[in-house]
């Protein structure tokens, strides 16, 4: 029985570390929205991040992500993508800031 | 293979080189401004390069095509005036303008298949003479300092849709080999959005060469503003040079003379490029009204990397009927080797009268989702005074060149087991053929031989 009781606490411990337990450390979700920029902030030609503004289409709502991915940050550098242009975004909630993980432009020829 | 690592290794110094030199001229530009081709020419630089782009296929957006069936030899063919239905529009139909405004916000917008022009648009595509000369825009694809939000269309004071261009002096000293961004700002958003048509991206994530740090212009390398390309059998245009991998790799490219062999009979591509990614299907006829009120046509998007090839026999000639452009080939032509496609679906309107695709002017759908006021206009763009539309779907292969692998290719035990990569009865095996073909007595002590050395 004592032998029982150690293998469920070392098994609860376990559990809770892999996060099972903690609702801060579960997998981000994934949330799409589709929305048109109303600002974008970067540091400057060598900056490694930025964080775009973005007008929900659907809500209307406005929501900041931060932008890491090297090919979107040219974009913003070289003004390929600027404010006006209606986005096709995806992100997700980190340590309570929003990461982009998909940024295109919805436009083409 | 040493061959391809002596290139690779001058490209790799001559791309440093060609990046850490500067481009003559600076000081004159600095003096003079920039003011267009009309510079670039200036002294004894690029004298007559201007005129001479004007007869490339990316001025042009057309070419006589020689290995499409049911064209005329004496017409030529490109984004120009083809019909078809990942792009139910062309620069002809399509041409770049303000659509009517939206009926729920009164907004409008410029749209058209030549936006991507290199030109002003008032000389557009196919223009010529010495004001075409002057409009081209050689920083577009030269510059790696191009603002692109000078790239925008506007109406001039005589109400004529111009395309703004980026002529600074910060732009123009900063001229130099077309970059990856040169080339994708235009190729990577054809067929209504970022890599819908071709669906790749060229990164290093994604693609072998641009892991090595190589740009598009390694292997489609320009002389005289020629841009060598494939056989892709959904793009016809071209400047009349190509480019294959074997150009740089040789036909023996692997160590292992097995895997040579097969390069007699299977494409690079077959095994590199193990899967494709962009639209899947579209509907011309049914468009979807976007929160921001304007109409796109219905799309399914895939990733790069995220749908699997079909595999064909391809010698280079290209079927086009109607409701089917695709590649001809068979096991039984010598000059046929299997490739892989990505297929993809269109949906548009026929005229019941010919059987042929009807095209379509984006900008009445895209104000109020009127497909056939779109047909309507381009029909009397052409002269068409008589037809009867009806829907109809169009398959296409499109040629799969780029996300190229070398970790992830595709290796014996992919193809030949029972239910492999390639369905070896579609490309004209026999049942006693396939039995061999897919059975692992073809590599075993090969391939066990390797199980060991890599344990």
């Amino acid at each position: 029985m004592k032998r029982f009781a150690i293998a469920s606490m070392l098994f609860a411990v376990a559990v809770a570390a892999s996060g099972f337990l903690s609702p801060g450390a579960a997998s981000a979700e994934e949330i799409k929205l589709v929305g048109v920029i109303t600002k974008i902030e970067i540091a400057g030609p060598d900056a490694t991040t930025a964080s775009a503004t973005l007008k929900d289409n659907k809500t209307g709502e406005l929501v900041t992500v931060i932008v890491n991915d090297d090919l979107t940050l040219d974009k913003f550098k070289d003004h390929r993508i600027v404010v006006g242009d209606e986005i096709r975004l995806k992100y997700e909630v980190k340590d309570g800031k929003n990461i982009s993980r998909y940024f295109r432009k919805t436009a083409g020829c | 293979m040493k061959r391809y690592l002596i290139v690779l290794s001058l490209l790799v110094v001559a791309g440093t080189a060609a990046q850490a030199k500067e481009h003559p001229g600076k000081a004159y530009i600095e003096k003079n401004g920039y003011q267009g081709p009309a510079t670039c020419e200036a002294g004894e630089c690029h004298p007559g390069t201007a005129k001479a782009f004007l007869s490339t296929v990316h001025w042009k957006h057309a070419s006589k095509v020689t290995n499409v069936e049911n064209l005329d030899p004496g017409e030529e063919y490109g984004m120009k005036n083809r019909i078809y239905t990942m792009c139910n529009g062309n620069d002809t139909v399509n041409n770049l303008k303000e659509v009517p405004p939206n009926p729920k916000t009164g907004k409008t917008k410029f749209t058209g298949c030549n936006t991507c022009h290199p030109g002003d648009h008032l000389s557009d595509v196919g223009s010529t003479g010495k004001e075409a000369e002057a409009a081209i825009d050689c920083l577009l694809c030269h510059s790696s300092a191009y603002d692109y939000r000078l790239r925008k269309p506007f109406k001039d004071e005589k109400g004529r849709v111009v395309m703004g261009q980026d002529r600074s002096v910060k732009a123009a000293i900063a001229v130099g080999k077309p970059g990856v961004k040169n080339c994708m700002i235009c190729h990577e958003a054809a067929g209504g959005g970022v890599l819908i048509k071709r669906g790749f991206s060229f990164t290093r994530e994604t693609d072998a060469h641009a892991g090595k740090g190589m740009v598009c212009v390694d292997c489609h390398g320009a002389k005289d503003h020629k841009i060598p390309t494939g056989f892709d059998p959904n793009n016809w245009a071209s400047d009349g040079v190509r480019v294959a991998c074997a150009d740089c790799h040789g036909e023996k490219p692997h160590a292992d003379e097995d895997t040579n062999r097969h390069v007699a009979r299977i494409a690079c591509q077959t095994c590199h490029i193990p899967k494709t990614g962009g639209a899947l299907a579209k509907d011309f006829t049914k468009w979807t009204q976007g929160e921001d009120g304007f109409f796109e046509p219905t799309t399914l998007r895939m990733e790069a990397n995220e749908t699997t090839p079909v595999y064909a026999w391809y010698g280079k000639t290209v079927r086009n009927e109607p409701h089917f452009i695709g590649p001809k080939g068979s096991r039984g032509d010598p000059g046929s080797r299997i490739y892989p496609f990505k297929i993809f679906e269109g949906k548009a309107y026929y005229d019941r009268k010919t059987g042929m695709l009807l095209s379509m002017d984006f900008a009445p759908p895209m104000a109020n989702g009127d497909t056939l006021a779109g047909v309507a206009s381009a029909a009397k763009t052409l002269g068409i005074r008589e037809y009867d539309p009806a829907p109809g779907w169009q398959t296409v292969y499109f040629g799969s060149s780029h996300l190229v692998t070398k970790g992830k290719a595709l290796s014996c035990a992919n193809c030949h087991v029972p239910n492999g990569a390639l369905n070896f009865k579609s490309l004209g095996y026999a049942e006693e053929e396939i039995r061999k073909l897919t059975s692992a007595a073809l590599y075993f002590d090969k391939m066990a031989e390797k199980q060991k050395e890599s344990w």
